[in-house]
């Protein structure tokens, strides 16, 4: 047994890549999905009244708070027990993430359109300009550009909570490297490798999305 | 009479709902009974009927939680307590890394950034099994999963904090750093006494947030069966076999914790006062 050992790790990178390409489903997958429930959370929350305010309320207070192994664990195990479904880990894994990200999502969405001016929307009323224009070309394109950073911070953080999904069996890449680091006994060397990957894949996201918050500031300036 | 929507008429959250008058009680109940949140709320009701299984319903026994009330209380403790220590930790270290970073000392600040760049852009459960797997295979030295659980949430707590820092103490306006250096105050008091009690105060909303999310992250240690809570909760529904009781049961419970923090948050902010 030599030191270091590169060649465990090059020999299991097949089963690693399989992991990636899970990973990789995962994190898109429950971004589209989340996206869509955050998007009709957020116009719940803004445009809708009464009860629907607080239920959309009270919808991203309950799944931002609570931690997503327990979303995951529950969806997982109790899902079963009550409806007559029985969900196999990804797809498990997939709702839990996907109604986290769509909390996540809903606030940011909303931030953002709470942060453009209020004066912009009314000079465009008060020119006359249909509602439907007002939201699509007044509010939505400057909301859009405040919520860059953030979006591409909740994208980072979905990549990080897809490693969660291993607890419940789906063969994404802290499984699989799981797998293979205890076939060959390298620990260290498996997830200092599955942590480089994970850093190649965050590190240029948390960096542009500095760089365009930069910007931001500089522009408003 | 109808108006149009605007978004500041609806920008209410929980709190708000609840009404302050009699007349707002009626007016409350005219809002709430909106038709279209009642067509919402009726059909998102009737999905869950249809979906729910309800014989199964008629079976859940949730005095199992009063026999286990102890440990899970417990557990919970011990969440709290891991959670913030690990944050302490993390601030102490953060806040020391941050004041590195503004030294402005040319090679430690690559290293720096490169350690905060690294805890911050990998995931938490890569971390912990690193640490508890990976570390002793270099260092020889074992650690125990607590240990483990605890260093982990620190190194990536101290990386998140002293971004914090840094932001907290970039905030700080310069004036009080030029009358530092004015009166010609010694580094330590500078730091001490002028720059860090301001730039704490400015750092006590992210801070709030950071510590929801690592008691979200403390979690993950169930993993490693340090014995929080979610190690206890996994233990008892395997023990019992009564698992949708103790998970509904412990999610609330985290629910709990989590919106008693951010409760906390915004009093301490209140209390500390508006920054500047």
């Amino acid at each position: 047994m030599t030191l270091i050992g590169i060649s465990e790790v090059m020999r299991s990178l097949p089963e690693l890549w399989v992991g990636l390409r899970f990973t990789l489903l995962l994190v898109f997958a429950s971004l589209a999905i989340g996206s869509i429930i955050g998007l009709f959370v957020c116009l719940g929350r803004l445009l809708g009244r009464g009860l629907l305010v607080g239920l959309c309320a009270t919808y991203t207070t309950i799944f931002r708070g609570i931690p997503e192994v327990v979303l995951m664990f529950w969806i997982y195990y109790c899902g079963p027990l009550l409806g007559g479904f029985r969900p196999s880990s990804l797809s498990a894994a997939l709702v839990a993430m996907s109604l986290y990200v769509g909390a996540l999502l809903s606030e940011i969405f909303r931030g953002g359109i709470l942060a453009v001016p209020r004066g912009q929307a009314e000079a465009a009323r008060s020119l006359g300009v249909p509602e439907f224009w007002v939201w699509t070309s007044v509010i939505l394109p400057q909301a859009f550009r405040i919520v860059i950073p953030a979006l591409i911070g909740v994208a980072a953080l979905t990549v990080k909570v897809s490693g969660i999904a291993s607890t419940i069996g789906v063969t994404e890449l802290v499984f699989e490297a799981n797998v293979t680091a205890g076939q060959s006994y390298r620990y260290f060397e498996m997830f200092t490798a599955v942590g480089v990957f994970y850093f190649l894949i965050l590190f240029p996201m948390s960096m542009i999305a500095k760089g365009y918050e930069r910007k931001l500031v500089k522009r408003r300036k | 009479m109808e108006t149009t929507p605007t978004i500041e008429d609806h920008d209410s959250s929980i709190v708000d709902i609840v009404p302050k008058s009699a007349r707002g009680v009626l007016r409350q109940v005219r809002q709430s009974l909106d038709p279209v949140s009642v067509i919402v709320l009726v059909a998102i009701a009737i999905g869950i009927y249809n979906v729910i299984d309800w014989s199964q319903i008629r079976t859940l026994d949730f005095g199992i939680i009063i026999k286990f009330w102890r440990p899970l209380a417990t557990a919970a403790g011990m969440t709290i307590g891991i959670t913030a220590a690990a944050l302490a930790c993390g601030l102490v270290i953060g806040i020391l890394l941050a004041i590195l970073l503004e030294l402005r000392i040319g090679f430690l600040r690559y290293v720096l950034n490169a350690y905060i760049e690294i805890w911050r852009n990998t995931p938490l459960i890569v971390q912990l099994f690193w640490v508890h797997f990976g570390l002793p295979m270099v260092t020889g030295i074992s650690t125990t999963a607590l240990q483990s659980g605890l260093l982990a949430l620190t190194l990536q707590s101290s990386a998140y904090l002293a971004d914090i820092a840094r932001a907290g103490i970039q905030a700080v306006p310069k004036g009080q750093w030029d009358a530092a250096m004015a009166l010609s105050l010694p580094a330590r008091t500078k730091w001490i006494e002028v720059i860090l009690p301001q730039a704490l105060k400015i750092m006590i909303p992210p801070l709030g947030n950071l510590a929801v999310s690592f008691l979200n992250g403390s979690a993950l240690l169930g993993v490693l069966s340090v014995g929080e809570l979610m190690t206890i909760s996994t233990r008892i529904s395997d023990y019992t076999s009564k698992p949708i009781e103790i998970m509904t049961v412990v999610a609330l419970l985290y629910l709990a914790i989590n919106v008693a923090t951010t409760y906390l948050t915004s009093r301490l902010e209140r209390f500390a006062g508006a920054p500047r």
